[in-house]
């Protein structure tokens, strides 16, 4: 047995064809050059993440956390009503914020993708829609402040051109300039993917599809609307990720009235709170893994890219 | 016919939304010519560059105190920077690993892709725990920088390997095959060839960086970075020159853009260039 077991390991190598050879040799160049990246990504963020996992279920004293594992901290968080309608709030939000951003840029997608042909006004279009991403995210929530606010500029122009008497109050601080915000910042991200599916479609099927006679009711539903779900798929998973994990919008356009998971994240971190801040964070994941893992079903990311 | 009809109405469209996307910057622009005594709203008191003054720090006595951004943005840079490297690097390695199969590619592709996905308040609370558990002080250029990399590196692998996906494998098969060196090939060969990409790399990983702000917001310590130092005025009433602040930033980041592009421009007149001779 001993014997049998040195010489295995010898004898392929010795008998191996040079393409196994270098097959292997490939290999282990691959694994080499991956593995870096892969430590860095198990160090820092697996592990923090199973640490916000393993937290949640620490003892809370009044300034801090000590490793006696409790799940009094879940029980706190699942008997709140404050904490649970927050789940709604971040739920709802979401719901919206996809809608909006597919519905608002869907035709920009359409426009842009399918009925500019000359590749020099698309790239200028693409470029417009990207511009805006080099200023700073914050610098762009705030900018709805002096657009949204009763003495903004909406409301501004609209009691110039005599459609109001009174300034809308709920326009600044209120669910809906979150929503408002949001989409704007996040609409992009649905823009872009559903553009380069929409570019990839042979004109040709289009063609032959009209020269049989077909209206436009059926060569978008038939054709382009098929073709062009991977791109909305991905473009909602870039959003649903980027909305489910936000904060900084809610903070400085709701009045603190719109809380979502995020928001009790940081408020929790800023008492030092952290084991209540880690069973939120665990319901974020919990609640992002669902999304992602169903939006993966539906589409393959890895082929789409 | 039906879409002959439609392309106005969606070029209108389009149109609006592109107002929709800059029109509070736009606003945001307008106001921070506000003169001192104005608020951040309408109507504008008298145009003036004061705002612009106060946040370079020559207005003199206000009501208004100054916007911390000296120091913060140059630990923006320079987090920016550390990011840039070690991302690009990781990046273009992890690309390059791609290139052959191997058993486990898709586990560790979607490991990778994972650390643009998972939202950074996450990261963050995790990292703030785990320093705190090691007994480890948190800083910009520790725990921010880290988990910085985490988020850029996945955008950098991915504009990598959307490059070595069109790459002739056959001209550093041939290189190799002259009996050159891999160091060598990689250096005359396969550099140039990635040389935009890397670049495209660099500058996703930069901007990310740069303007990165949940994942800082835990695991900074003491010294703020530059949208730490923002998001700190947020709580407080807000005045224009944070609106002059944006308008700065914003001219910042074009200057960025536009240094890219002329490198890139170059860059590719050169690759052009060259062609040309291997043609003549």
């Amino acid at each position: 047995m001993t014997a049998l077991s040195t010489e295995t390991p010898s004898r392929p190598a010795a008998a191996a064809s040079p393409a196994a050879l270098r097959a292997r040799k490939d290999r282990n160049r691959a694994l080499a050059l991956l593995s870096p990246g892969l430590i860095w990504m198990a160090l820092f963020m697996v592990l923090p993440m199973c640490m916000v996992v393993y937290v949640s279920f620490w003892t809370q004293t009044t300034f801090s956390v000590e490793p006696s594992l409790t799940t009094a901290s879940w029980q706190r968080f699942l008997g709140s009503s404050t904490y649970l309608a927050a789940i709604g709030t971040t739920l709802r939000i979401w719901a919206i914020v996809l809608v909006a951003t597919v519905a608002i840029g869907y035709p920009v997608a359409l426009f842009i993708g399918l009925f500019v042909r000359n590749k020099t006004v698309q790239t200028a279009l693409l470029v417009a829609c990207v511009i805006p991403f080099w200023t700073s995210f914050l610098i762009r929530v705030i900018a709805w402040r002096p657009m949204l606010g009763t003495e903004g500029a909406i409301n501004m122009i609209l009691m110039k051109l005599g459609i109001i008497s009174h300034p809308l109050e709920f326009l600044l601080f209120s669910e809906f300039s979150v929503l408002v915000g949001m989409t704007q910042i996040y609409c992009v991200f649905m823009v872009g993917p559903i553009t380069f599916m929409l570019g990839r479609i042979e004109p040709s099927v289009i063609e032959a599809a009209r020269d049989l006679g077909a209206s436009f009711g059926t060569i978008f539903r038939r054709i382009i609307l098929p073709l062009s779900l991977p791109g909305v798929m991905v473009g909602a998973i870039f959003v649903s990720v980027m909305v489910l994990g936000e904060f900084a919008t809610a903070a400085s356009l709701s009045g603190r009235k719109v809380n979502l998971l995020g928001n009790i994240i940081v408020s929790q971190v800023g008492s030092l709170k952290w084991a209540f801040a880690a069973v939120a964070g665990v319901v974020l994941t919990v609640i992002i893994t669902a999304v992602i893992a169903l939006a993966l079903r539906l589409v393959d990311l890895r082929k789409e890219m | 016919m039906q879409s002959r009809a439609l392309r106005p109405v969606l070029a209108t469209y389009t149109a609006l939304f592109l107002l929709f996307l800059y029109g509070p910057m736009i606003v945001l622009a307008i106001l921070s010519f506000q003169g001192p005594e104005g608020g951040p709203q309408f109507p504008i008191q008298e145009w003036s560059v004061y705002w612009y003054k106060h946040l370079l720090g020559f207005a003199g006595t206000s009501r208004v105190s100054q916007l911390p951004v000296g120091d913060s943005l140059l630990r923006s840079i320079a987090l920016a920077f550390m990011t840039t490297v070690v991302s690009t690097v990781l990046g273009v390695m992890s690309a390059e690993a791609f290139r052959t199969r191997f058993k486990g590619s898709g586990p560790a592709f979607y490991l990778i892709i994972l650390g643009m996905m998972v939202p950074g308040v996450l990261v963050g609370l995790g990292m703030a725990l785990l320093s705190n558990t090691l007994g480890l002080s948190r800083a910009w250029w520790s725990t921010s920088f880290v988990l910085h990399v985490v988020y850029t590196y996945p955008f950098a692998f991915l504009v990598m390997l959307a490059i070595f996906n069109r790459f002739d494998r056959s001209v550093e098969e041939a290189s190799l095959s002259l009996g050159v060196s891999p160091a060598q090939t990689f250096r005359r060969v396969t550099f140039p060839i990635i040389f935009p990409g890397v670049l495209s790399a660099m500058l996703f990983s930069f901007t990310l960086s740069y303007d990165e702000f949940a994942r800082t917001l835990f695991t900074a310590g003491r010294a703020l970075t530059l949208p730490l130092a923002i998001y700190g005025t947020f709580s407080v009433e807000i005045h224009p020159n944070i609106f002059a602040f944006g308008v700065l930033t914003t001219l910042f980041s074009f200057t960025l853009l536009v240094v890219y592009g002329l490198l890139m421009k170059r860059f590719t007149a050169r690759a052009a260039r060259f062609h040309g001779q291997e043609e003549s």
